[in-house]
């Protein structure tokens, strides 16, 4: 069974509607990639699954829980967590405190300082630095560390190579070996298709808030079938 | 010898005013919200003194402190839960403002009515003319417990606010309440409990006024302006900034009170008018 089953989401921001009824399903333990144009959805999508899109429709399931009318402090319980888009780290905060905050819910599993600090090591170092005054790669490993010391069930990642550089985004994404080795189960948005289908079994491409194409194996992806649903040709 | 005197009185008043101000500070640095109630949530904690300490006399007023705080500290968890919570959410940063000016009306008349317009002053005793001599000086006993209060209250306050996990939280919730909800906190209980705070501080320094001058259901007029100064004067969301500007505002007020018995607070307006003009940030303001 799925771990998280979207089915007919819509979302709405006032009265423009961004999402018309996308529906996916994630496996246990799988990547899944979202791939889309600028406005497509994507991070609608993840803002809606965590919450943060408080007007949305139809069904959001976390292990057969209906999700789609809790609060975000409740779906955080429940088990989804997000690295969001621009990472928004807590300005006050140092990088060891920010970590901390994604430990508030008490949720068992294997992600705890000790764990975020073994996948980043410069974390440690500079765990009494304030975490804005980071590099944006190293803020970009507070913010994952952050989602994982909640131990969530599913892990939302939204564009986590946003504004970085190449080298430093290959060194973000060689850790996702290691959580994909807890069996943590994941959804990533990203720009750069190419990394998606390296990173992901599967992906769907969103165009205009619908799902305009599902891989089921990134191992034969059609690119020019793709490279259609990118682009709505 | 006089003047030493005065300058040492001018900040024993200070750390008072700073605490007046702590309160305020610590809503707006969380919440975003200006509290105009401050200052009549100060004036009924005086007089939930006035009525506990007539109502089991002999009992030193510092005591009647603690059952005050924890009271006003209750009524401020609910002004947030049952008022403010509601309307905390708005885009119009002005709404939870107008609702704490409403409160502030409605309260001030409910106590006109319960209380009546005569002046009052919560009776220390013994306490209030306590007197000892260092070096020459002669000084009040109430007048250097204040300031040591104040200290520990501040002092506290940072602690609670640097170093723990609620603290921790707090902070992370005045940042980027969003994000903080995905975290699983939620804010409402977090504003609730900063209210709670916000008030107990201002119930101490509501009563330590009171043994000091008399006051009035109106006063609160007069205790949010010097919270006000306090807050802008000491840079916004400023802690130690707000407790030197207390001490400012208290050393200039006394100091003109020398030179012209009936300045009141006018040269401690004055100075707040100057570093306005001087220093728009405050003391400690950045930006």
């Amino acid at each position: 069974m799925d771990v998280i089953q979207i089915e007919r989401l819509e979302a709405f921001y006032g009265d423009m509607q961004a999402l018309f009824g996308v529906s996916l399903g994630l496996r246990a333990g799988e990547t899944f990639a979202l791939v889309g144009a600028n406005g497509a959805g994507k991070s609608t999508l993840m803002r809606a699954l965590v919450g943060l899109v408080r007007d949305r429709r139809g069904h959001i399931r976390l292990g057969g829980e209906e999700l789609i009318a809790t609060s975000p402090e409740q779906i955080a319980r429940a088990g989804i967590a997000l690295v969001p888009e621009g990472r928004q780290l807590f300005a006050s905060l140092t990088v060891e405190e920010n970590l901390q905050m994604g430990a508030m819910n008490r949720r068992r599993g294997p992600w705890d300082l000790e764990a975020i600090y073994g996948l980043f090591p410069v974390l440690r170092e500079r765990r009494r630095q304030m975490a804005v005054t980071m590099s944006g790669g190293q803020q970009q490993m507070v913010a994952i560390g952050r989602a994982l010391m909640a131990n969530p069930r599913v892990l939302l990642c939204d564009e986590l190579s946003l504004g970085l550089a190449p080298v430093i985004v290959s060194q973000i994404y060689d850790s996702f070996a290691r959580i994909r080795a807890e069996g943590m189960s994941m959804i990533i948005v990203e720009q750069d298709i190419e990394r998606a289908i390296a990173v992901s079994d599967r992906m769907a491409c969103l165009l205009h808030g619908q799902v305009t194409l599902r891989v089921e194996d990134t191992a034969r992806v059609d690119i020019d079938a793709l490279s259609a649903a990118y682009f709505g040709e | 010898m006089v003047w030493v005197e005065t300058v040492l009185n001018g900040i024993f008043l200070g750390g008072l005013y700073g605490i007046l101000g702590l309160g305020l500070a610590l809503v707006f640095g969380v919440m975003k919200v200006i509290n105009v109630a401050h200052g009549d949530f100060i004036v009924l904690s005086a007089f939930i003194g006035v009525f506990l300490s007539a109502a089991v006399p002999g009992v030193s007023p510092l005591l009647i402190i603690l059952p005050v705080v924890a009271i006003a500290a209750g009524l401020g968890w609910a002004f947030q839960s049952v008022l403010m919570n509601r309307v905390i959410d708005s885009d119009d940063m002005l709404v939870p403002m107008l609702l704490t000016f409403g409160v502030s009306f409605v309260m001030r008349n409910i106590m006109l009515e319960t209380f009546g317009a005569t002046p009052v002053t919560l009776e220390a005793g013994a306490l209030s003319r306590a007197s000892f001599q260092v070096a020459g000086l002669h000084l009040g006993v109430l007048p250097v417990l204040t300031l040591a209060i104040s200290v520990v209250l501040f002092g506290g306050l940072n602690w609670l606010i640097t170093r723990t996990e609620i603290g921790r939280v707090i902070r992370a919730t005045s940042d980027n309440t969003a994000i903080a909800r995905l975290m699983g906190v939620r804010p409402g209980r977090i504003y609730a409990l900063v209210m709670a705070l916000s008030l107990a501080l201002a119930a101490v320094a509501g009563l330590l006024l009171a043994m000091r001058t008399s006051f009035t259901p109106s006063s609160g007029i007069d205790r949010i302006l010097i919270a006000f100064e306090v807050v802008v004067l000491g840079g916004l969301g400023s802690f130690w900034g707000a407790l030197l500007a207390g001490i400012a505002l208290g050393v200039t007020q006394l100091v003109g009170f020398r030179f012209d018995a009936n300045s009141g607070l006018l040269y401690a307006h004055l100075l707040f008018l100057a570093f306005l003009i001087a220093r728009p940030n405050g003391l400690f303001g950045s930006k």
